[in-house]
């Protein structure tokens, strides 16, 4: 049993590593993780500021951080899926003895680190470009929140990433999903503004909750922080939970269809 | 206990047709597969391309799922134990995919060790003998995008060989393959059957399952059309002479006389730098070599040989035209 897990261990940091070193040779990639944040931050603080909310500015920062992270993070989890197929090297990590889930996890949390610099980009650019305050009510929960926030949306990525193996235009899922789910999980305005019947669909999205959790320790909501923590780690365990019962489903689908290698 | 056992084994893809109305339509991959391969054996599998060699290869190596029937590999059922074979067994596919070209090729077989729950002590050992083994040592530190097709393709089997299967299934290992590489690819098959792995080879190239296998199947059209050693398989020609003749301009009509010649049991023919060269299949050849030079008149002949029949031969006359579509 010890064994085995050591031997998980391995592999999701092998495929951390793998999909660092696979980053860092990727020129766009690099662009993304330092420009997109920066319009990012622009584009939203400066809308704030112009509709003269000016003391919005740090929900404004925080929103377009976890757009940054989202970007970086689970869009690219969607290309890794589609990248992998183009590549033929889907079919060799599934027909493996790592169940699939697991290599994603450790691509994934490769990701959700190097999206911590584009939060830090994020806020570098609030300091610089707007001269806003950053005060964090409570750095610590903050900091807990961040890292919960990334692990879940890791696992989120794996629920989404079980279920581009079905499909080879998984990058363009995502593609078209990115500002549905900036403006579902609050990240563009806030939620408050949205139609209820939506609600349902924010509420389980790991963005809003990370958003959430993050606000509240900045001290921008009224909301209990450690609260929202405990939510994301049971919409974490959650999506684990899917993504394994989603995965299995997926691989028969794939070898039954014959589907791995079209592209 | 059988490496492989195949019962009956069918599979089926459904294919579309059309943008606005579709229409479905089931194409038949493999049709009543039967095959048992025993442990340490190099099994060569011959077909032209559609065959189905590739499709039983990925049932066999658990990326595809059967129809129909069922196959054990290691008395493991492929559909039903896959957790237990999959660390048991080794699958090379040809081509250029299924590399990370960014990575080093060192980086892409380690990986690979981490995927297959290679412990580190015995990783850090078998990734440079591997290296070794296939040739690329002095080169395992360089992106694979620099590689050539060679290259990849040895980088390949040293992936495949990672966790040191006791089954491997290499997919068409050769193709594209300049005659060196090829060769030196073929001697690290050997290599790999002298170690004892149990080898499930498919080409198109006969002389390779000639040199290599200790038994052959041919498959068309999704069925075995005869398992065999090489030897019996060439046997099948034994009484035959093969008749080489090289022309700047064989005429249809020519072929046509020469295919219905009494002594012929077949004619082939293939473009060698502008010229045609026919391959005729008859018992008695030599002696016939006058009345199929007549036949040709005004067709340039260039050259005339005779041979042995070789496993292609056999082949040719197993499959008949549609061998030379392949």
């Amino acid at each position: 049993m010890i064994n085995r897990l050591r031997s998980l261990m391995r592999v999701i940091a092998g495929s951390f590593t793998m999909q660092a070193k696979e980053r860092a040779t990727n020129q766009f990639f690099v662009g993304t993780l330092f420009i997109l944040p920066i319009i990012f931050t622009l584009l939203s603080v400066g809308t704030y500021l112009y509709g003269g909310k000016g003391n919005f500015g740090l929900f404004a920062v925080i929103g377009a951080g976890m757009m940054g992270v989202w970007n970086t993070n689970l869009w690219t989890s969607g290309r890794i899926v589609e990248g992998e197929r183009r590549g033929g090297t889907l079919s060799m990590l599934i027909a493996s003895p790592t169940p699939f889930p697991i290599i994603l996890v450790g691509k994934s949390l490769s990701n959700a680190f190097a999206s911590l610099i584009s939060l830090v980009v994020t806020f570098a650019t609030g300091l610089i470009a707007f001269r806003l305050e950053l005060d964090i009510a409570n750095p610590v929960a903050f900091i807990i929140s961040l890292l919960l926030t990334l692990i879940s949306m890791t696992c989120f990525g794996l629920v989404l990433g079980s279920a581009f193996v079905l499909t080879r235009n998984a990058g363009d899922f995502m593609e078209a999903a990115n500002y549905p789910i900036f403006i579902l999980s609050g990240l563009m305005f806030p939620l408050t503004i949205l139609p209820t019947w939506l609600k349902p669909l924010s509420s389980i999205l790991a963005p809003t909750w990370g958003n959430l959790a993050l606000g509240a320790s900045a001290g921008l909501i009224a909301d209990n922080p450690w609260v929202i923590d405990l939510y994301l780690i049971g919409l974490s365990l959650a999506y684990l939970l899917i993504a394994r019962v989603l995965f299995k489903q997926v691989e028969f689908l794939v070898r039954r269809d014959g589907s791995m290698e079209v592209f | 206990m059988t490496a492989i056992k195949i019962v009956n084994l069918g599979r089926n893809f459904t294919t579309t047709t059309g943008t606005i109305r579709r229409t479905r339509k089931d194409i038949t991959a493999l049709e009543d597969v039967n095959l048992d391969i025993e442990p340490g054996e190099l099994f060569g599998l011959l077909g032209p391309n559609g065959a189905g060699k590739t499709t039983l290869t990925r049932i066999l190596s658990t990326v595809l799922l059967p129809s129909s029937g069922r196959a054990e590999v290691l008395g493991m059922d492929v559909v039903k134990h896959t957790k237990q074979l999959r660390p048991r067994i080794g699958m090379v596919f040809g081509g250029e995919r299924g590399l990370y070209w960014r990575l080093s090729g060192r980086d892409n077989i380690q990986y690979f060790a981490d995927l297959y729950l290679v412990p580190p002590e015995v990783s850090r050992k078998r990734i440079p003998e591997l290296l070794e083994l296939v040739g690329l040592t002095d080169r395992a530190d360089e992106r694979v995008e620099g590689y050539s097709r060679g290259m990849k393709q040895k980088l390949h089997i040293a992936r495949g060989l990672i966790n040191d299967p006791d089954v491997l299934f290499l997919d068409e290992p050769t193709i594209g393959l300049d005659p060196i590489a090829a060769r030196e690819l073929r001697t690290v098959i050997l290599e790999m059957h002298k170690r004892g792995k149990t080898i499930f080879l498919t080409s198109h190239y006969m002389y390779e399952v000639d040199e290599l296998c200790q038994r052959v199947a041919v498959v068309n059209k999704g069925k075995i059309a005869l398992i065999d050693t090489p030897s019996a398989f060439k046997k099948m020609v034994a009484n035959l002479e093969v008749v080489e003749i090289e022309c700047r301009e064989a005429h249809p009509e020519a072929l046509s006389r020469l295919r219905a010649h009494p002594r012929v049991e077949s004619v082939t023919m293939e473009n060698r730098e502008g010229a045609q060269a026919l391959q005729i299949q008859a018992p008695g050849g030599v002696e016939s070599i006058p009345e199929f030079l007549r036949i040709l008149e005004g067709s340039q002949v260039q050259k005339v040989i005779t041979r042995q029949p070789t496993l292609e031969d056999a082949y040719v006359k197993l499959l008949g035209k549609e061998a030379l579509n392949s």
